[in-house]
């Protein structure tokens, strides 16, 4: 599909190039094919190397579901992908907004700030976090205002104060809520946009609101796909950050969720644990074949400098 | 590039307005506990007693030296090895696959749909899969190298096998996402170059080391920073789950910890795990961060300048 | 592309359609119990004993309609204990958790456990002494027990009747040990040899059995601990017989520490003629043995010289959190005593094989006629009940316990890798010292 406009005259296929691909095409797909046709074995089946389709997917799938309590997992994790990559793509929009329609002082400052935070992900940060988040609040309004008029306290000893919402669900999404790439993204975009259609907007008197939702996110859309792609799949991959602050299965993560049935018990069922696999991946995998497209359009416009 | 081409709107509070719930989160969650961390290093501070004593640099001095540094050093040592393989075989593999599978022969879309589905895999779910297929007992590799050669590898218990079999996992995990990026830019690029490579009858090996790699070097240099962090963090699920940063090598190499022990695995243990201290941890933390700064410092002082940007 | 999406869209869909059913119920459940007092309760188990928990907590809920409990499987006691640390820092921790003996002194020091003895008196003269007594720290009594355990010696006899043995002897010492394994090698039989996990736990019983302290200041147990002994000479020598049989190839293992399911399997498997396991595997191993070989179980095996004295107490007991009203935390205690009274105690001694730990349960036992001569349950028992009570079996105390234990392990690790064995236990102390030192520092 890159090369149709070209018009030099077609060679034979080189069978090398097959043959490297179909080897890695086996080589990346056999573990996903081998996980599915494990998922519908019975536990005795499971770990002999018989690679028949079994009868056993649905009990495998209720056994998880129910018992190992997969449905939980999936909503929680669902819930946290939805609303995470939702308020990362609004957050960066207003950012990204601000940083290239507006002057202002201190911008390049800002935008710094902002991406410097690339080098800093959650993962680096669990100790400090863990208390910040974890721990319980001022228990008066006085005590807090002389907690934070003390630069001593406040910044230069171990954490005082924290918000005191370890081990719920908001300690999951808050953290993660805003994206230096989801600004950098939205930047590179609005950047590219004809300095004309500014002016036109600007002329028809439209206020900075309807410039936003109106003009920007309708032009955006596949930038929006691109980084609603990146971010859904990277909060759906989260482990350590809700394996420390998530204690109780309600609010747990599918990941975690995951890893709980390989270490249920003395020994591991591994129908079970590959149902489960199976199950987990479906999600992304979802999101992934709809927003592909959107992806590469995206960053077609992304790269155009 | 003109930064103010487009800023068309002039007032005083609005701009910031919509810049402070990014940067609240940002200062908040990012850099205040970043902070913290960095006072925490200072401290002994036991998460289990949940006591605090200032003391000084003594964690950074046991961190090199006395009863606890040589494990360190060698989860530092590992951490960067463990990382350069991802780095290389992670890039190195999906950048020669989204070549070929961008060259016109038959059935590339079906090539291109096989090998980019991986973008949807988790670390958790990887390593599971490889916790079993790798299994020494129970797993398919070994049922058939039994079979067809009568070897039975401890490919989780063996410590070289063990951190290759992580290195693996993590490679495969990633190998969806740095394909993607890469059949982007690869479908973005100036097809001029090319062509006219191919009516002179250029070779498909100088074709891409002279035109392809240098057009996809832009690339390369933001998926060199991803898979860095990739390797240095995210791999956390994969070593919790495939090898708990086991097994120890063989005395008297590498046996001091579990060979896939990486700096962020040992971080969780130092702090929540045994009798811990978290400001053992917290200056752990700070000699990770230490190594992502120069890494990318490097990396955009001396890679960054040969990257070519003439796309 | 579309095609697959909407394959994919189908198969989620199914999914939700097949097991609405299973999450309307919990949404009801969750309505119709606002009204009483919520116990949650943590704990290991995720198998068959897991469900047997769960049956308990289900008719303790249907008994009454003040309280209501509910369990969740946190995985491995480490993870148990750490999650509930976790969770108590913010301020959620569940009512009662299960922790290992190994455990005790971090739980006791975290101050964030009540001692079960302080919400009101209740009878303790039906638990049996030396299990009581490892759960009792400065007079109080800490915690309910509820899985006690000592690891057995289980045993092959296929193997050891064809290596010229009579079946129902057993060793008595390493040398027993490591000579049958030689005489069945030499009869032919080369898959005998020796399994276990690979568990600093069976290390320390093996130390325990010689009289030998983990820990200096009576080990621990007169007052914090300050120094590393981990066994001494008494841990050499077990170190020894790991050294002799890995180097005479007697050894079996998986290459995993701690791998409990792991050696069970080589047993069962029938790779291995000797297995070191808790008597809680019991029933997992005789149902894995069924209709392969003969089993038996004998004492844990001592090293030639020395004087029998017995095994630690092993397993695994219930701590309540503080910062509950006092009729939550009867409650609990009142739950807790349920799950472990006399008959549910039988029952749970015949599903796992954990000690029965109330003589009342061990009575009835007793009058059905389960302890016969051939029951294998006896031996286990038996080695409990012989124990001379002194500090090496009542067991080491420790902040550091899970440290050492990861430090015992990789110096067994290294010496099954051929290191000499006092400089890999000389490295073990010095790296436990190391962790002493920090531990004590906080107080």
């Amino acid at each position: 599909m890159m090369f149709n406009k070209n018009k030099i005259k077609k060679q034979k296929d080189p069978i090398w190039i097959h043959i490297i691909l179909i080897i890695s095409v086996f080589l990346v797909c056999f573990p996903l094919v081998f996980t599915i046709i494990k998922s519908t074995q019975s536990l005795v089946e499971v770990t002999t190397p018989s690679l028949k389709i079994g009868t056993s997917f649905f009990s495998n799938i209720k056994h998880i579901w129910i018992d190992y309590h997969m449905h939980t997992y999936m909503l929680n994790s669902l819930s946290y992908a939805f609303i995470i990559t939702l308020g990362k793509v609004v957050l960066s929009l207003f950012a990204a907004n601000a940083l290239v329609f507006y002057q202002f002082r201190f911008k390049k400052f800002i935008f710094a700030f902002i991406i410097i935070t690339l080098m800093f992900p959650i993962e680096i940060l669990i100790l400090g976090l863990f208390e910040v988040v974890s721990n319980a609040p001022a228990s008066s309004f006085s005590e807090f205002i002389l907690w934070i008029l003390n630069p001593m306290e406040l910044l230069f000893a171990p954490t005082k104060y924290g918000f005191g919402i370890g081990d719920t669900k908001i300690a999951i999404i808050i953290p993660f809520l805003a994206s230096a790439t989801g600004v950098f993204l939205f930047r590179q975009q609005f950047l590219s946009i004809p300095i004309s259609i500014c002016d036109a907007a600007k002329m028809d008197g439209v206020n900075s609101f309807q410039f936003l939702f109106r003009i920007l996110v309708p032009m955006s859309i596949h930038t929006i796909g691109a980084l609603t792609l990146i971010q859904f799949v990277y909060i759906w991959d989260q482990y350590i950050w809700p394996r420390i602050i998530i204690q109780h299965d309600s609010a747990q993560v599918i990941q975690v969720g995951l890893n709980a049935i390989q270490s249920a018990g003395d020994s591991i069922q591994w129908n079970l644990v590959m149902a489960g696999a199976f199950v987990t991946i479906i999600p992304p995998l979802v999101i992934f074949a709809l927003l592909y497209n959107s992806f590469m359009k995206g960053y077609a416009l992304s790269s155009n400098k | 590039m003109n930064q103010n081409k487009n800023a068309i709107f002039k007032a005083k509070v609005i701009p910031y307005l919509y810049l402070l719930p990014t940067s609240l989160v940002l200062i908040i969650f990012i850099y205040y506990p970043a902070l913290k961390t960095f006072v925490l290093a200072f401290y002994r501070s036991n998460f289990i007693l949940g006591t605090r004593k200032f003391i000084g640099l003594e964690n950074f001095k046991n961190l090199f030296t006395g009863a606890l540094a040589p494990g360190f050093i060698q989860t530092c040592f590992q951490t960067l090895a463990f990382a350069f393989f991802v780095v290389i075989l992670g890039l190195s593999i999906s950048m020669l696959l989204a070549v070929l599978t961008s060259e016109k022969i038959k059935g590339a879309k079906y090539y291109r749909l096989l090998l980019i589905w991986p973008f949807a895999l988790s670390p958790a779910v990887a390593s599971t899969v490889f916790s079993f297929l790798f299994n020494p007992e129970v797993g398919l590799v070994n049922t058939i190298l039994q079979a067809v050669f009568n070897i039975k590898p401890g490919w989780l218990t063996n410590p070289y096998l063990a951190f290759f079999v992580a290195v693996f996992a993590a490679v495969w995990k990633n190998l969806g996402y740095n394909i993607v990026f890469y059949i982007a830019a690869f479908q973005n690029i100036s097809k001029d170059p090319l062509e006219a490579a191919e009516i002179d009858g250029a070779s498909r090996f100088s074709k891409f080391i002279h035109i392809i790699f240098p057009l996809l070097s832009p690339t390369s240099f933001f998926l060199l920073f991803t898979n860095i962090t990739y390797s240095l963090f995210d791999s956390f699920a994969i070593i919790d789950v495939l090898t708990k940063g086991g097994p120890m090598g063989q005395p008297p190499f590498m046996d001091n910890v579990g060979m896939t022990t990486t700096l962020m695995y040992k971080i969780f243990l130092d702090g929540f795990g045994g009798s811990s201290n978290m400001g053992f941890a917290a200056a752990e933390t700070f000699i990770l961060m230490i190594i992502v700064m120069i890494i990318t410092m490097f990396q955009f002082g001396i890679v960054g300048k040969k990257v070519n940007y003439d796309v | 592309m579309k095609k697959i999406v909407i394959a994919l869209l189908m198969l989620s869909l199914s999914f939700t359609a097949i097991f609405a059913q299973g999450s309307s119920e919990t949404t009801k459940s969750t309505v119709q119990e606002n009204t009483p007092i919520e116990i949650t309760f943590w704990h290991i188990f995720g198998d068959a004993r897991g469900q047997w928990i769960e049956d308990r907590v289900q008719e303790f809920n249907n008994m009454q309609d003040k309280y209501h409990v509910t369990q969740e499987n946190k995985g491995s006691y480490r993870d148990t204990l750490q999650a509930s640390l976790l969770a108590y820092r913010q301020g959620s921790a569940p009512t009662l958790v299960h922790i290992a003996e190994a455990g005790s002194q971090v739980a006791y020091d975290s101050g964030i456990f009540k001692p079960i003895s302080e919400i009101g008196a209740f009878d303790t003269s039906d638990y049996i002494e030396p299990v009581l007594n490892y759960y009792t720290i400065n007079g109080k009594v800490n915690s309910i027990p509820f899985n006690s355990s000592s690891p057995v010696l289980y045993i092959n006899t296929d193997m050891l009747v064809q290596a010229g043995y009579d079946r129902d002897w057993t060793p008595n010492t390493f040398s027993d040990v490591i000579e049958s394994l030689e005489k069945a090698q030499a009869a032919g039989i080369t898959d005998a040899k020796y399994t276990d996990g690979i568990h600093a736990w069976f290390f320390e019983e093996l130390v325990a059995e010689q009289g030998g302290y983990m820990y200096n200041n009576g080990n621990g147990r007169d007052s914090r601990a300050t120094e590393a002994l981990l066994g001494g000479e008494a841990g050499l020598r077990v170190a020894q017989f790991y050294k002799d049989l890995s180097d005479k190839g007697l050894l079996a293992w998986t290459g995993k520490v701690e791998d409990w399911g792991g050696s069970d399997n080589i047993f069962t498997n029938e790779k291995a003629m000797y297995h070191m396991t808790s008597t809680g595997d019991i029933n997992v191993i005789s149902e894995g043995a069924k209709g392969k070989f003969d089993l038996n179980v004998g004492m844990l095996p001592i090293a030639s010289g020395t004087k029998r004295n017995g095994t630690v107490i092993g397993g695994g007991s219930i701590w309540l959190t503080k910062g509950h009203t006092q009729e939550e935390m009867e409650g609990a205690r009142d739950f807790i005593l349920y799950m472990t009274n006399t008959d549910n105690m039988v029952s749970w001694h015949k599903l796992s094989g954990y000690y029965p730990v109330r003589k009342s349960s061990v009575e009835k036992l007793d009058s059905e006629g389960w302890f016969g001569s051939d029951s294998l349950q006896t031996v286990a028992f038996n080695q409990l009940l012989d124990t001379i009570p002194n500090k090496a079996t009542a067991g080491a105390l420790g902040g550091t316990v899970y440290d050492h234990r990861t430090y015992i392990e990789e110096a067994l690790v290294k010496i099954i890798n051929g290191e000499d064995v006092e400089t890999a236990m000389n490295e073990a102390i010095v790296l436990t010292n190391a962790k002493i030192k920090e531990y004590n520092a906080n107080f």
